[in-house]
């Protein structure tokens, strides 16, 4: 794999902003923040149907047999047009854990659902401020999981869920069919999210992985979506530095377009170079997968497009001026995807931790 | 292993069979004639093991490779510290533009090769003391004597003329029409009567940078390189002669393994600096920024070797990683509480965060102020307007002081 895309993954970048340009507006998507639990459907419809599900997933359970190359194209443009579901994500991430570890049975009654996006998977290790708790409240004895798992991103809407629980004082990875649990939805700043929290009672589950393995298993899979994610932030980086970009072209003030003031100008090159370094960083940590320095080259892609979106969120916003702080103008919409991404899948902090301790390893 | 990294390896080997004798340990110590003289011989044995003028045209002495060689040896030759800054400059502008816009090619020739050898040096007479960002605003006349010229100004921050043979150098010839469109491209030779350069003293203590006084200088016709009134675009050739040349994330300063070492053997309230929260942190984010300039590097490469055109982005790497050096050597140096405080500015920047950190905003200045390549990325590569000029369209005489 390599830092050069080739002629069919740039046709996969080509088509995919074409499809989500033409499908996905800020004017559906305002209304859904006010809803709790509504997803804009026009857009994981056109998911499924450009057969974007099936990407990264296996053949042999419906897949294009693609990788975290191409699937980052489509995130990068879902980041781009403000996606309005987090089904792509959440769903790699339950089909990853149940094909990196899940029995055959398993396999073969989620993926095809996965790649075909009848089913959508969500992703339950997080405990409030602990992103991988190794001592998990949520226990699992005898087959059956009880406890709470807090504020799980698609929760609302996810069919099966992967959850970090506690068994006997051990870490365990489950996999829960959500069917008999109960999803308790409130409003978050981003509602189309769906997210919930899980509530278990004697709920059924498959072990995938137990003991320190099945930390290292989840610290992977949140490696793999911090990827993902990684692209979809710097996609919507991109898309506040050319709104900037483009208003500083056309407003004017004091006799001059006010791109023209270096106050302006300076800001809106310094969100280029951000916007540059996490696209590069993000390609890398994709063509990384499979390699020994992967999750470092996650971590760091995922912290650098952390900072590329929640700077262009702040910065776009304030170059536009009171029309940036509108309903209407709908800038608030990447406020709050920004925050919401940076907080999914493991925080700033988080995130800093796990390359800090690599690279401290490394150099011991 | 690809032909690039063959390549490599083979540089590599040749690199090290002669780092005993001419790389940073061999050089501690050496006064500045000393280090000089070490570096004359490094560049003649390059030049004898064939790694001289590597993408230039056998035509002026080269060995006709590509940039990707000539990065790809750039690179393995940057962990050595071999004395080759003295001719950076040289090789790096003044003579490619000799190659390209002198109309003697046996002339041209003879000095390339001086050139690559380490006999003669080059210097690039551009700043002046008012005109540094702004370069069309500057005022070193040449006025024509006979069928020649006649050179009378001062030149600023001029890298290694007290040891340039040679000069390629702007000067205004025409003070009545607009500030671009009044200039020449001319070369000069460094020890004709009348030039002066006085070296000048930097706030790292090391005075590798000129004043350069022109005192009725004489030059022929024949050392033009540009139509008269057209030096601007060949001065603006320069700047893109060499697009891709071997970077380093760690903006010339020390690497980031050399913070986490020091974060590990400091204390912050009894405990390791490298459990401390704001030391994680910036380690975190340094990591990450410099991840993404070597990707955007290794990027670029790629792109290269498969006959593209790089983006613009390589244009990021000296913004970014300067500046972060800067910030990074200021906690380096308060890690260390009071032990920082001592300094011995003969340390190389690369493996001391005191020598690192003052003279950093030299790098922040120097070949492009950051407010510079910022108004390039916003102008250039996002199509944003210029910011109001009153020198516009206004003959260079006319412009208000």
């Amino acid at each position: 794999m390599s830092l050069l895309y080739d002629e069919g993954q740039l046709a996969i970048a080509a088509e995919s902003r074409r499809v989500l340009e033409a499908r996905v507006q800020f004017g559906h998507l305002l209304p859904l923040l006010e809803q709790q639990g509504q997803f804009h459907a026009a857009f994981w419809e056109t998911v499924k149907e450009q057969g974007w599900t099936a990407l990264a997933l296996p053949e042999a359970y419906g897949g294009l047999d693609l990788t975290l190359i191409e699937l980052g194209l489509i995130a990068f443009q879902a980041g781009r047009s403000l996606s309005g579901a987090p089904f792509l994500t959440s769903s790699y991430g339950a089909a990853r854990a149940i094909l990196d570890h899940g029995s055959d049975a398993l396999k073969h009654e989620w993926l095809p659902k996965f790649a075909s996006g009848d089913a959508i998977g969500a992703i339950a290790f997080a405990e409030g401020q602990e992103v991988v708790p190794g001592a998990a409240a949520v226990t699992f004895a005898d087959g059956v999981l009880n406890g709470i798992k807090p504020a799980v991103s698609a929760g609302l809407k996810a069919d099966v869920a992967i959850v970090l629980a506690r068994q006997a004082g051990t870490p365990v990875l489950v996999a829960a069919n959500l069917a008999v649990a109960t999803r308790q939805g409130f409003n978050t700043f981003d509602n189309t999210r769906c997210t919930a929290d899980l509530v278990f009672s004697d709920t059924p589950a498959t072990v995938l992985i137990s003991g320190q393995a099945a930390l290292d298993a989840a610290l992977h899979i949140l490696a793999l979506q911090a990827v993902v994610t990684a692209h979809e932030q710097t996609g919507g980086a991109e898309a506040l530095m050319e709104r900037a970009r483009d208003y500083a072209n056309t407003r004017r003030a004091f006799g001059s377009l006010i791109g023209a003031f270096q106050s302006v100008k300076h800001r809106i090159a310094e969100l280029y170079g951000l916007v540059e370094l996490a696209r590069a960083a993000a390609l890398h940590a994709a063509a990384r997968e499979g390699h020994g320095d992967f999750l470092k080259a996650a971590a760091a892609a995922r912290i650098q497009a952390t900072e590329a979106y929640d700077t262009a969120a702040r910065d776009c916003v304030q170059i536009h001026g009171g029309i940036g702080v509108t309903w209407e103008g709908g800038l608030h919409l990447h406020m709050r995807r920004a925050r919401t991404l940076a907080v999914e899948q493991g925080n700033m902090l988080f995130w800093e931790d796990v390359l800090v301790d690599q690279l401290a390893g490394e150099s011991a | 292993m690809s032909d690039i990294a063959e390549y490599s390896a083979r540089a590599d080997a040749w690199l090290q069979s002669v780092a005993g004798t001419f790389g940073s340990a061999a050089r501690k110590g050496l006064s500045e004639a000393e280090d000089l003289a070490l570096g004359r011989r490094y560049l003649k044995a390059r030049y004898d093991a064939g790694y001289a003028g590597i993408n230039w045209s056998p035509e002026f002495g080269g060995q006709g490779l590509t940039h990707i060689e000539k990065v790809a040896f750039e690179t393995e030759e940057m962990k050595y510290g071999m004395p080759n800054t003295w001719f950076g400059i040289s090789l790096g502008m003044p003579v490619p533009i000799m190659m390209k816009f002198c109309a003697d090619k046996a002339f041209v020739r003879e000095r390339v090769i001086k050139a690559m050898q380490g006999e003669e040096i080059w210097c690039q007479l551009f700043s002046e003391p008012a005109a540094g960002s702004d370069l069309a605003g500057l005022r070193l006349r040449a006025e024509q004597d006979g069928n020649g010229w006649k050179l009378n100004g001062q030149k600023l921050w001029t890298s290694y003329a007290h040891h340039a043979d040679y000069g390629v150098i702007v000067a205004r010839t025409d003070p009545t029409v607009q500030k671009h469109k009044g200039l020449t491209y001319f070369w000069v030779d460094m020890r004709a009567p009348g030039v002066e350069a006085r070296p000048i003293k930097l706030a790292g203590g090391d005075a590798h940078v000129n004043e350069v006084f022109f005192d009725d200088v004489r030059i022929d016709d024949s050392n033009r390189l540009s139509p008269v009134g057209g030096g601007f675009a060949v001065a603006m050739a320069t700047l893109m002669i060499e697009r891709y040349v071997a970077t380093d994330s760690a903006g010339f300063g020390p690497h980031l393994d050399l913070f986490i070492s020091l974060a590990k053997e400091t204390k912050i309230n009894g405990k390791p600096a490298i459990e401390d929260g704001r030391i994680r942190s910036a380690i975190a984010r340094n990591y990450a920024m410099r991840n993404g300039l070597d990707a955007i590097t290794a990027r670029a490469m790629l792109m290269m070797k498969a006959g593209m055109e790089p983006g613009p982005e390589g244009s990021l790497n000296k913004l970014v990683s300067v500046r972060s050096r800067q910030k990074l050597s200021e906690l380096a140096i308060d890690l260390q509480g009071t032990d920082a405080l001592h300094y011995d500015e003969h340390v190389s920047t690369r493996d001391n965060w005191q020598t690192s950190w003052i003279t950093a905003p030299t790098g922040r200045i120097a070949g492009g102020a950051d407010e510079m390549l910022l108004n390039t990325i916003a102008e250039k590569i996002l199509g944003l307007p210029q910011d109001h000029r009153p020198d516009k369209g206004v003959a260079f005489n006319q412009i208000p002081a």
